[in-house]
């Protein structure tokens, strides 16, 4: 049984008269420890699919089962105290509290979690070192660079040790270098800590990374013979 | 409420608008500290006007008159009242204050006879000088600690009220509300010192009766004692005295409860519009903290306790200036030669503290509630 499974999981909202499916009856396994990258054009309901797996969305139809546990039908606060077990979300503009130090940031989520002070400030520490962003612990998100955000953004997703990574363009922001930076980062969660990733990216460069890719239009996952020949015919008209 | 490990992230989010919560917590500050003072006044009135089971004292007035420069009585109807049964002791006295009316500061004294001055002294503590001083000089005067405090007086020193020059022997403290800011004279000096009635009248006797419960009929049969003579007398309670003597200022004090309630909705309004601004500028952290997996209930009640903390800091302030204004300036509202003692007790200070932490939880229950039921993908869409 794969980690992750999607049966005709479906996203819809109902717009006046008509509805609009951001997802359309989709079906997706995805294996532990796998690498995937969703591609597509915008619109196309990458995120939209990505918040799903994440729980922070619910579908309006369809199955989605992650290791064994039906969470569409958890309860809101089932659902939260099952986030903070299983995911760790890393997003395109990094959201870290601006208020709290790099440290800070990445404590919060360990906050939910009864352990010793001492717990938690290793495993606070051990976060920021595999990041290696261990220098700039008491600094504030203001001080610190884009590339150096998400970082601590990371080291915040990873820090309660999920089992299922996901992130939204995380590279999206960022300059060349620092991009290939944080993508070597994010291998190495996958390759050395048997992370489960799944990644929303833009950037072909990026997609190399993962183990598999997949393309998503209109809300449905297109033949990989079909890859970007929207976009192809797009760019020719 | 929430675990202690959450505060520093709490101190941190109120901390974040410096500026708007500092003018909130003044606002607090300036507002807590007058329901405070208002608390403070109230009970004041309370403790002046309340009888209690254990009292014993009454105060014989002349009939329809309720200021002492129009009641006069003769000091001779001393004996017949002794003499009523169930009547354990009596001091006739005189009382002079500067000023008839009611005022913030006014000095009252009360000429009694020296030897009357054991069956005072019972519920004094002297805290400078000494009573044996007192009776060696005719103008001797025995000040209350509070119209001591209030006007610097010192043993030893002379001052000049009512046109009365009197030297200050010794300073007391008491249990009584009025001990506290009167001048005990010699009423032989008082009676010849002081303008309007002169020797042999007095303003009013101060009964002491043997059994509490029976304070009612001694009153009674010390009024029937005088109903046909030319000078009538009434008969009270010396705390429902104080009560009718002083009706203006419990009226007056009664009306400064309505000041007080106005003083906690303005608390509410200006806390909850501090985290009513700051929830809507967090509404994407809010959702960020979701996705990390808090709570829509932990998520509410970080929101709250932001409420009680700037609630607590501006009642904590509004309390101290309280105790420093009302403690240092020993207020005490006149009338009639009667006072009541504005004083802010460790009881007031405690419930206005509780009072701010409840407002500081009222004001965040309605954004708290609608920030944790937001749905999560949606506030990260709505930037
Ligand atoms: N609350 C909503 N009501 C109506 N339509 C919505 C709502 N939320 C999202 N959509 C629609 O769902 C579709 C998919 O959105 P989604 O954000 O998943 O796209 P995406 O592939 O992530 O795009 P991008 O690459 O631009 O981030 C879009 O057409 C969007 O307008
Ligand atoms: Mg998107």
């Amino acid at each position: 049984m794969a980690l992750i499974e999607c049966r005709s999981l479906t996203k819809a909202y109902k717009r006046g008269s008509g509805t609009i499916t951001p997802l359309h009856e989709l079906d997706l396994d995805v294996e532990s420890g796998d690498f995937l990258a969703l591609m597509g054009p915008s619109g196309s309901g990458k995120t939209t699919l990505l918040n799903l797996i994440a729980g922070i969305d619910r579908p309006t139809g369809g199955e989605l089962c992650i290791d064994g546990a039906d969470i569409a039908t958890l309860s809101r606060s089932r659902l939260a105290d099952w986030r903070s077990e299983n995911i760790g979300y890393i997003f395109q503009l990094y959201n870290l509290v601006p208020v709290l130090t790099a440290y800070e940031n990445v404590e919060l989520p360990l906050l939910l979690h009864r352990m010793p002070g001492r717990e938690r400030h290793e495993r606070v520490r051990t976060a920021l070192r595999l990041v290696g962003i261990a220098d700039r612990h008491d600094h504030y998100p203001r001080q610190l660079s884009g590339g150096q955000e998400q970082r601590v953004a990371i080291a915040r997703a990873i820090v309660t040790d999920p089992r299922i990574i996901v992130a939204d363009e995380p590279t999206g922001d960022l300059d060349a270098e620092s991009a290939t930076a944080i993508m070597q980062l994010l291998t190495r969660l996958n390759r050395e800590l048997n992370k489960t990733l799944i990644m929303v990216t833009h950037d072909a460069k990026c997609a190399g990374y993962a183990r598999r890719a997949l393309h998503l239009e209109k809300g449905r996952l297109v033949e990989p013979g079909r890859i970007g020949s929207e976009a192809e015919q797009e760019a020719a008209a | 409420m929430i675990a202690p490990r959450y505060i520093p992230v709490v101190f941190k989010q109120v901390w974040r608008h410096r500026t708007r919560s500092m003018l909130t917590i003044a606002g607090v500050t300036v507002a807590m500290f007058l329901f405070i003072a208002v608390q403070a006044l109230q009970k004041g009135v309370h403790d002046a006007t309340s009888i209690t089971a254990a009292d014993q004292t009454l105060v014989v007035y002349r009939e329809n008159r309720f200021c002492p420069a129009t009641s006069r009585l003769p000091e001779r109807y001393l004996e017949r009242i002794v003499r009523v049964p169930g009547v354990a002791e009596v001091i006739p006295m005189k009382v002079v204050v500067n000023n008839c009316r009611a005022a913030l500061d006014v000095i009252t004294y009360r000429g009694v006879p020296a030897e009357d001055l054991t069956l005072l002294g019972r519920r004094w503590v002297v805290t400078a000088g000494s009573l044996e001083n007192w009776k060696g000089r005719a103008d001797a005067a025995i000040v209350g600690e509070h119209l001591a405090a209030r006007r610097g007086f010192k043993v030893g020193e002379s001052f000049d009220s009512s046109g009365v020059t009197v030297n200050i022997a010794a300073i007391i403290r008491s249990d009584e509300p009025q001990d506290q800011n009167v001048a005990y004279v010699h009423l032989p000096f008082l009676q010849q010192a002081a303008a309007g009635g002169g020797v042999g009248v007095v303003t009013q006797f101060s009964v002491k009766v043997a059994d509490p419960t029976r304070l009612e009929q001694v009153g009674k049969a010390i009024d029937d004692e005088f109903r046909t003579e030319s000078e009538p007398t009434t008969t009270r309670s010396e705390k429902a005295f104080v009560a009718q003597a002083g009706q203006d200022i419990v009226e007056i004090v009664g009306f400064t409860r309505l000041l007080g309630w106005g003083c906690l909705a303005a608390v509410l309004a200006l806390v909850a519009n501090a985290i009513v601004l700051s929830v809507q500028d967090r509404i994407k952290e809010h959702a960020v903290l979701q996705t990390l997996g808090f709570g829509s209930g932990l998520i509410a009640r970080l929101i709250i306790a932001e409420g009680v903390v700037i609630g607590l800091i501006g009642g904590v302030l509004g309390a101290a200036l309280a105790v420093g204004v009302v403690g240092y300036g020993r207020f005490s509202i006149s009338a009639e030669g009667l006072s009541v003692n504005v004083s802010a007790s460790p009881r007031v200070i405690l419930t206005g503290l509780a009072i701010a932490a409840g407002v500081g939880i009222l004001a965040g229950l309605a954004p708290a509630w609608q920030a944790g039921r937001r749905e999560i993908a949606q506030c990260f869409r709505a930037v």
